[in-house]
């Protein structure tokens, strides 16, 4: 009778996790596409930028080949009009980065080059938070805005590679 | 439910010849009850860690800093599975108490107390080590950042906290035999312990993030878990309290220190009627109401008539400072009661053959087991264990029982022998007796014990040797 329950509870085990592990081989597949993508569309968008954003501790090959093909694109415009990049951010979750659009001493837009993107929650998060930032950041003019909650980490990372970019666009 | 067919049934003492056994069948079931239980314990941790995997958490073993934190993750998830199985060992609830028992589920309880405190120790570590690495920071600092940085996380420190002072507090408790207030204030505290936990499981814990299965699964278990405690521990004294009305109608003095306290009440057939025949008591007198009296039932079957209407008995010795207030109850005072608990009834019987074996205050519930349990005469024996003879409480009407229902009594007294482990008393134990020497066929029997765990353990030392499989040892734990 013994054995018939240490048999039962292993094969329920086992059973258990394999199923588990089976899951996570597939849920790793989309989970780094996905990433990958994120992290690929904010590289898109940061290509309007002008001057060469050299993001080179980016974390996956991705994030760093897509800043790159983003970089020189546009020549060295007037002071009124410029995107400059903030300071590569390192957090628990990956690296951040974000580039500012000024448009006649105001911010215009806010663009993400990286976000933490360590796991797949990280790519939720960051997904969340970054518009809902940008907004903040958008209506504040500054880097002086609360941070997203349940993106406390993401969010830090974001103001302060903005501040980077702040003080690099003397605002 | 099964005691009841059973009791009630009268062909079951008349049937003849040792073949037939009526536990059979019940027997089995609490065997296949058992196994589940097991199945279902083993499922959960694998369950566990399998919803780490499904997140596709191998990935994290590409990098040495994600290695330690995916290890630090599956230490915190397996260590919160403990603590929460640890919960529902403690939650009495029936499905565990019925299989195993009131005591055994304790007994478990406690094992699972020091591995679930090493998990969630591990956990941290790990978690300070693997994103310490990842953001260049060693452990010391990132801990500390982790604490200002990020929300919900001075939580889970003060958790941390809380869960080594009960765990270390109930290993000395145990040991340095701290009283069982004590040890019971301590117990609070766990709560506070895994409610600050769960904030950063949910928040800061990638794998429970919005929108995932994840998520689901594990608020399912916390929450069932909270409501089990709540149900079983809370709601079900609270209602028994009510339905019942029990009030004590007199205390009787045994012996020196001794005391029966009978309870009037209501409905109590449906009280006492289930099996289990250890109950919690709380007096509702002043300076007496908060402290939690364990006890058996020490007759049986309890007297009531057709509305319920009757009393309940437990006999109390002079244990600590709450048991000796017991002999002055007034008549009238109110009670409050959780139970019944415990397997120490006949719902725990598997064989033909019966032995109980009971000392000091732990002979009550023997009394109460030898008056209800079905057995042919000459089918069971009965052991009681004391100092002196005045100490084998209430020990004539154990004599009158057994001579009615064709039981063989011994009367074990006299104090150890020094040095040697034994339960027996000095005379018998040079003689060489062992408990086969009492009843020859013990191998085949169900065996009750009750009595201090020193003592106890050494009975089932010895019901071990003469061949009697863990399966048919019955032992109510009697000190805590």
């Amino acid at each position: 009778m013994r054995t018939r329950a240490a048999v039962s509870a292993a094969l329920a085990s086992a059973g258990i996790l394999i199923a588990g592990w089976q899951s996570g081989v597939h849920v790793a597949d989309t989970g780094s596409s996905v990433a990958s993508a994120a992290a690929g569309t904010t590289g898109a968008t940061g290509s309007s930028g002008s001057s060469g954003t050299s993001s080179s501790s980016g974390t996956s090959d991705s994030t760093a080949s897509s800043g790159a093909s983003g970089a020189g694109t546009t020549g060295a415009s007037a002071k009124a009009v410029g995107t400059y990049p903030g300071s590569v951010v390192q957090t628990r979750f990956g690296s951040v980065q974000v580039q500012i659009t000024v448009q006649a001493g105001k911010i215009t837009d806010v663009t993400a080059l990286q976000l933490t993107d360590a796991e797949r929650k990280s790519v939720q998060i960051s997904n969340r938070a970054a518009p809902l930032l940008r907004d903040e950041v958008l209506q504040a003019q500054s880097a002086d805005v609360q941070t997203i909650s349940g993106a406390t980490v993401t969010s830090d990372a974001y103001l302060n590679s903005l501040q980077a970019a702040l003080d690099a666009a003397n605002l | 439910m099964n005691t009841q067919l059973l009791t009630n049934r009268p062909g079951i003492r008349r049937s003849s010849g040792g073949a037939v056994n009526p536990f059979r069948a019940q027997y089995r079931r609490r065997l296949l009850r058992a196994d589940l239980l097991t199945v279902l314990f083993c499922a959960s941790l694998a369950g566990a860690v399998a919803l780490w995997l499904a997140d596709g958490g191998m990935a994290g073993f590409a990098t040495p800093a994600g290695s330690f934190t995916a290890l630090g993750i599956v230490a915190g998830l397996a260590g919160m599975d403990l603590v929460l199985l640890m919960l529902l060992l403690a939650a009495r609830i029936p499905l565990i108490d019925q299989t195993v028992g009131h005591d055994r589920a304790l007994e478990f309880h406690r094992k699972l107390g020091k591995p679930a405190l090493y998990l969630l120790l591990a956990h941290g570590v790990l978690i300070a080590i693997g994103y310490g690495m990842a953001e260049g920071l060693d452990p010391v600092s990132e801990s500390v950042a982790l604490w200002v940085l990020v929300p919900d996380m001075w939580l889970a420190y003060i958790s941390m906290l809380l869960f080594i002072a009960v765990v270390v507090t109930s290993l000395v408790a145990v040991r340095r035999r701290f009283p069982y207030e004590f040890w019971y204030a301590v117990h609070l505290l766990t709560y506070a312990a895994v409610l600050t936990s769960l904030p950063h499981q949910f928040s800061v814990g990638a794998l429970f993030a919005e929108g995932t299965w994840q998520r689901w699964y594990w608020l399912a278990l916390c929450i069932a878990t909270g409501a089990a405690l709540l149900y079983y521990r809370v709601v079900q004294p609270v209602v028994a309290t009510f339905r019942h009305q029990l009030t004590v109608k007199r205390v009787v003095r045994v012996a020196p220190g001794v005391v029966s306290i009978e309870m009037s009440g209501l409905r109590l057939d449906e009280l006492a009627g289930s099996g289990g025949r250890f109950f919690i008591w709380r007096f509702l007198a002043p300076g007496l109401w908060w402290h939690p009296h364990p006890f058996s039932l020490s007759a049986e079957p309890v007297h009531f008539d057709a509305a319920g209407q009757g009393t309940l008995r437990i006999t109390v010795r002079n244990l600590g400072k709450g048991s000796s207030q017991l002999a002055s109850l007034k008549p009238g005072t109110k009670v409050a009661v959780e139970g019944p608990y415990g397997l120490f009834s006949t719902s725990a019987r598997s064989r033909n053959h019966v032995v109980m074996v009971g000392a000091g205050i732990g002979i009550t519930p023997v009394r109460a087991l030898l008056e209800s349990t079905p057995f042919q005469p000459g089918n069971a024996t009965v052991i009681l264990r004391g100092h002196s003879e005045s100490e084998l409480y209430l020990g004539e009407e154990i004599l009158d029982l057994c001579r009615r229902r064709g039981a063989t009594l011994f009367h074990l007294t006299g104090s150890r022998p020094a040095g040697v482990q034994t339960w027996l008393p000095e005379h018998a134990a040079r003689a060489g007796h062992r408990l086969a020497s009492y009843d020859p066929k013990i191998a085949d029997a169900d065996v009750y014990v009750c009595g201090p765990s020193v003592w106890a353990h050494n009975v089932l030392e010895d019901a071990r040797a003469a061949g009697v499989r863990e399966d048919q040892i019955h032992y109510e734990r009697f000190d805590w």
